[in-house]
């Protein structure tokens, strides 16, 4: 008679209403490193594809949530924000950035 | 008044057998709750256990949030089983109930804990005083120590938050939310003896957190063990000096540290050092340069004083659009600097426009397209007509234009 133990089950594996219970810091750090993707995709065809608005538009948009987002974990990092305000930070710096962005961008074109 | 909150709840529960083995497979059951806030998940467990299902294996003992037996996903979400009320689960889904993650499950919704309290004791979890003390220590609950420490000392060991981390899954080496938190709430306790070797340890893994939050999100005793960790990643930070020294520490008291282990850390410190003097560096040249840029620029930014240039002998210049190089020289700063650059000429008849070849959006060089009659800027594409009137594309306004005169048949602009 065998005894086996399962191999250990990971997050989101046979896992109902995950998705749903997932905390936004997750999404935080996921939409971090999607932006820097991003980034990466984007910052490549705006060397290749000059003045193309769209691109730019995606572009800044991409830096501006990196940038806060990042700026949230350095905060945290150095406990200049108590990690009780996670959550506010995340809405506070990606709103900052937006208003920044909107600025830039209404004063490029 | 219970009958507000009695309801027929669908109960979806992970099931493994060990002598099958497999994936495991989720059975499900139906139960009427008479009173869903006064009904805990491990209520619904025991009732099943007992009414429907002999063969159901899950662990509890205290049943009042203290011995962390009961920790399993409950709807997505590391929780206590007797912490949580039916009510807690939305009425729309089922209750859906599996085995915490990152551990062997052993039976239904039983886990094997041992990786659990290996990565605790890892951390060395028990606190050993720097001397002896003939009295029992005072400690002032409003000191900023105690303080800081706060409630991470109620850890329960349940295992959620190592379950919702999900870098505890990418890092096989990562101590995990409460063997950090552990560590901590010791680190920051000044009548630690073992603060070394501690530390030498945290370090190790302190920085596979990426700071998800999602421990801090599901722990029953609303620990943050994300704050421990920071706190622990801040220490490796002011106690870079005493590296070299800690990690002797740690191999000299404790034989358990591998050659392995600690090559990785000689690693991880060159890295750090060398990190350190790459942005030292980094710092210092952009310092020097701004310095030095400021003076060279500084001066070249005062206004020069306005002055003509003659550019071309009018009989030189045919009707229609015409490119002129003009040349100069400026004081710019400390030397004599010598500026050429094109000038766009539009002759109609007596009247002469000169327009700056500088695009008026940022800077490129602006030429005459004779093919499709107009002022093209190559860098983003903006137009001009004839007159520098903006046709397409970014530039914020036409083409800028000089000041001219025409003396003794030359053609002189203003620059400055
Ligand atoms: S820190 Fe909280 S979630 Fe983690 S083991 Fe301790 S009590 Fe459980
Ligand atoms: S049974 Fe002890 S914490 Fe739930």
């Amino acid at each position: 008679m065998s005894t086996e133990y399962r191999k250990p089950l990971q997050w989101g594996e046979q896992d109902p209403y995950r998705r749903e219970n997932t905390a936004i810091g997750m999404w935080a750090w996921l939409a971090q490193r999607v932006s820097a993707l991003a980034i990466v995709v984007l910052l490549a065809l705006h060397v290749v594809l000059t003045y193309k608005p769209f691109l730019q538009f995606l572009l800044l948009l991409m830096v501006t949530f990196h940038a806060a987002l990042g700026l949230r974990v350095i905060l945290l990092d150095f406990n200049w924000v108590g990690v009780k305000y996670q959550r506010a930070l995340i809405w506070g710096l990606v709103g900052l950035g937006l208003i920044v962005m909107a600025a830039t961008w209404l004063s490029i074109y | 008044m219970a009958s507000s909150s009695a309801s027929v709840r669908n109960v979806r529960i992970f099931r493994y057998d060990p002598q099958k083995g497999g994936e495991g497979h989720f059975d499900h059951y139906t139960l009427e709750i008479s009173d869903e806030t006064t009904t805990t998940i491990l209520d619904v467990l025991l009732r099943i256990q007992r009414e429907q299902d002999p063969t159901l294996a899950f662990r509890y003992a205290c049943r009042v949030n203290m011995c962390g037996s009961c920790g399993m996903v409950i709807n997505g979400r590391e929780r206590l089983a007797c912490k949580t009320n039916v009510s807690h689960v939305p009425r729309g889904q089922d209750i859906a109930l599996r085995p915490l993650n990152h551990f062997p499950v052993i039976k239904d919704l039983v886990v094997d804990m041992d990786p659990f309290f290996r990565k605790y004791e890892e951390a060395l979890l028990f606190y050993e005083p720097k001397e002896e003390f003939a009295e029992p220590a005072s400690i002032r609950p409003d000191s900023r120590e105690r303080r800081n420490i706060g409630l991470n000392t109620e850890c329960i060991a349940c295992g959620c938050c190592v379950s919702s981390c999900t870098m505890c899954r990418y890092h096989e080496g990562y101590a995990g939310p409460a063997a950090l938190n552990r560590a901590f709430t010791l680190l920051a306790d000044s009548r630690d003896g073992l603060f070394e070797p501690r530390l030498t340890r945290a370090m190790a893994s302190c920085y596979n957190c990426r700071t998800e939050f999602n421990c801090t999100e599901v722990c029953p005793k609303e620990i943050s063990p994300t704050r421990a960790i920071k706190h622990i990643q801040w220490l490796a930070v002011t106690h870079r000096r005493e590296q070299p020294r800690l990690a002797a520490a740690t191999g000299s008291q404790e034989s358990a540290a591998t050659p392995a282990s600690q090559a990785g850390k000689t690693d991880r410190r060159t890295f750090l050092r060398q990190v350190c003097v790459g942005v030292c560096g980094v710092g210092s040249a952009l310092a020097l340069g701004g310095v030095a840029s400021i003076a060279a620029v500084g001066p070249a930014l005062r206004k020069t004083p306005r002055r003509w240039v003659a550019i071309a002998k009018l009989a030189d210049l045919p009707s229609g659009l015409a490119t002129v190089m003009m040349n100069y020289e400026v004081k710019s700063g400390i030397y004599m600097q010598s500026v050429s650059t094109p000038v766009l000429v539009s002759r109609a008849g007596g009247e002469i426009v000169c327009f700056k070849s500088s695009c008026p959006h940022l800077g490129c060089l602006v030429r005459w397209d004779g093919a499709s009659e107009r002022f093209r800027c190559a860098c983003h594409g903006g137009t001009f007509d004839r007159d520098g009137k903006v046709l397409s594309g970014p530039p914020p306004r036409p083409l800028d234009r000089y000041v001219t005169k025409v003396e003794s048949d030359q053609l002189f602009v203003e620059v400055g």
